[in-house]
């Protein structure tokens, strides 16, 4: 239903969006790593937001685990008392999600995304039920320090074919006018 | 009429007006199916529901598992107190097995639960999310239609 290279297309498109979105600064290091294997066991301080891109020929299922810790909340809440974690982070993996729809818009001109949606830690185990084509996890870190995971989960119900984005794209998504070379 | 023929001939300005009435039917059905908008706001609010829901079931069967695992302790526990008692107690011990061995059930069945619900949540929130996005897209292919509409109908009544 999607070729390797479509898929690869896909992962280029997202860890883009990435590296563009879930820095809060020009700058900060982000690492991407591909990681095998769902994440096992309950782990309460872990938060789970899930984001739907849908064609009429796929959806496609991102999901954002962060840890609720000192280094998550020094970096992503900074001095803000007024916002939670949860809100800072559904906000920042909005914009991340809304780069990737940006980009795959180029291919495919019907496109939206949902609102993000919390879940249990747990449900991570069960993407299989979805019936994807193909699930890519991937471990973030930010400035060494924030850790992150991130999984594309793509469900075709028709042949799928994702060209690489163009430079007008890269441009648009970078944000700087500079083209970033992966 | 044209008296050689069936045929009914329309003027310019007829037409000019059976094609604006069109136009107001397809704006007004356009305007009727937008008012999904709401309906999509309606399943946003029965997800959260539907996700509250399951967590309060998965704290339940949660629960469940830890009174099954203090039955199990305090079963194994009378088991070794019976011993203790000798032939006197030898009905306890067997009670205390079977206590034991009904614990093990409902533990094994709330574990099995919490995935049903783990499940269930996962689909619930990735179909929802999916009728969402659906939703825009329609709507988007919606708010072009109309442009459309509006475009001819600024064409036929400048």
């Amino acid at each position: 239903m999607i070729s390797t290279h479509s898929l690869h297309n896909v992962e280029l498109a997202f860890h883009k969006a990435i590296k563009a979105n879930l820095v809060r600064e020009t700058g900060d290091g982000c690492e991407i790593a591909a990681v095998e294997g769902a994440p096992v066991g309950k782990d309460s301080a872990h938060k789970v937001l899930l984001i739907t891109i849908s064609s009429f020929v796929f959806r496609l299922i991102v999901i954002f685990r962060i840890i609720d810790n000192p280094a998550t909340r020094a970096y992503y809440l900074r001095a803000d008392r007024t916002q939670t974690l949860d809100e800072v982070f559904a906000e920042v993996a909005n914009l991340c999600s809304g780069a990737l729809n940006r980009e795959l818009s180029v291919n495919f001109p019907h496109l939206a995304m949902s609102t993000p949606n919390t879940l249990s830690d747990e449900c991570l185990a069960f993407l299989g039920e979805l019936r994807p084509q193909h699930i890519a996890r991937f471990g973030i870190t930010i400035n060494d320090s924030v850790q992150l995971q991130a999984t594309l989960c793509m469900c075709c119900s028709r042949p799928v074919e994702v060209a690489e984005a163009t430079a007008a794209t890269d441009e648009a998504v970078c944000g700087n006018g500079e083209l970033e070379l992966f | 009429m044209n008296p050689d023929s069936d045929v009914v001939e329309v003027s310019g300005a007829d037409k000019r007006g059976d094609l604006l009435r069109r136009t107001e039917s397809v704006t007004q059905g356009v305007a009727d199916i937008k008012t999904l908008a709401v309906a999509f706001e309606r399943w946003h609010e029965d997800l959260s529901l539907m996700t509250a829901q399951s967590r309060g079931l998965n704290t339940v069967g949660e629960d469940l598992a830890r009174i099954a695992r203090q039955m199990i302790m305090v079963s194994i526990n009378a088991a070794i107190e019976a011993a203790r008692a000798g032939d006197i107690a030898r009905g306890f011990v067997v009670v205390a097995a079977e206590v034991k061995t009904q614990a093990e059930h409902v533990q094994e069945l709330s574990g099995d639960m919490r995935k049903i619900l783990h499940k269930g949540e996962l689909l619930t929130a990735a179909t929802f999310q999916d009728i969402q996005a659906g939703g825009k897209m329609m709507m988007a292919a919606i708010s072009g239609l109309e442009l459309m509409v509006k475009q001819l109908r600024s064409e036929l009544d400048p």
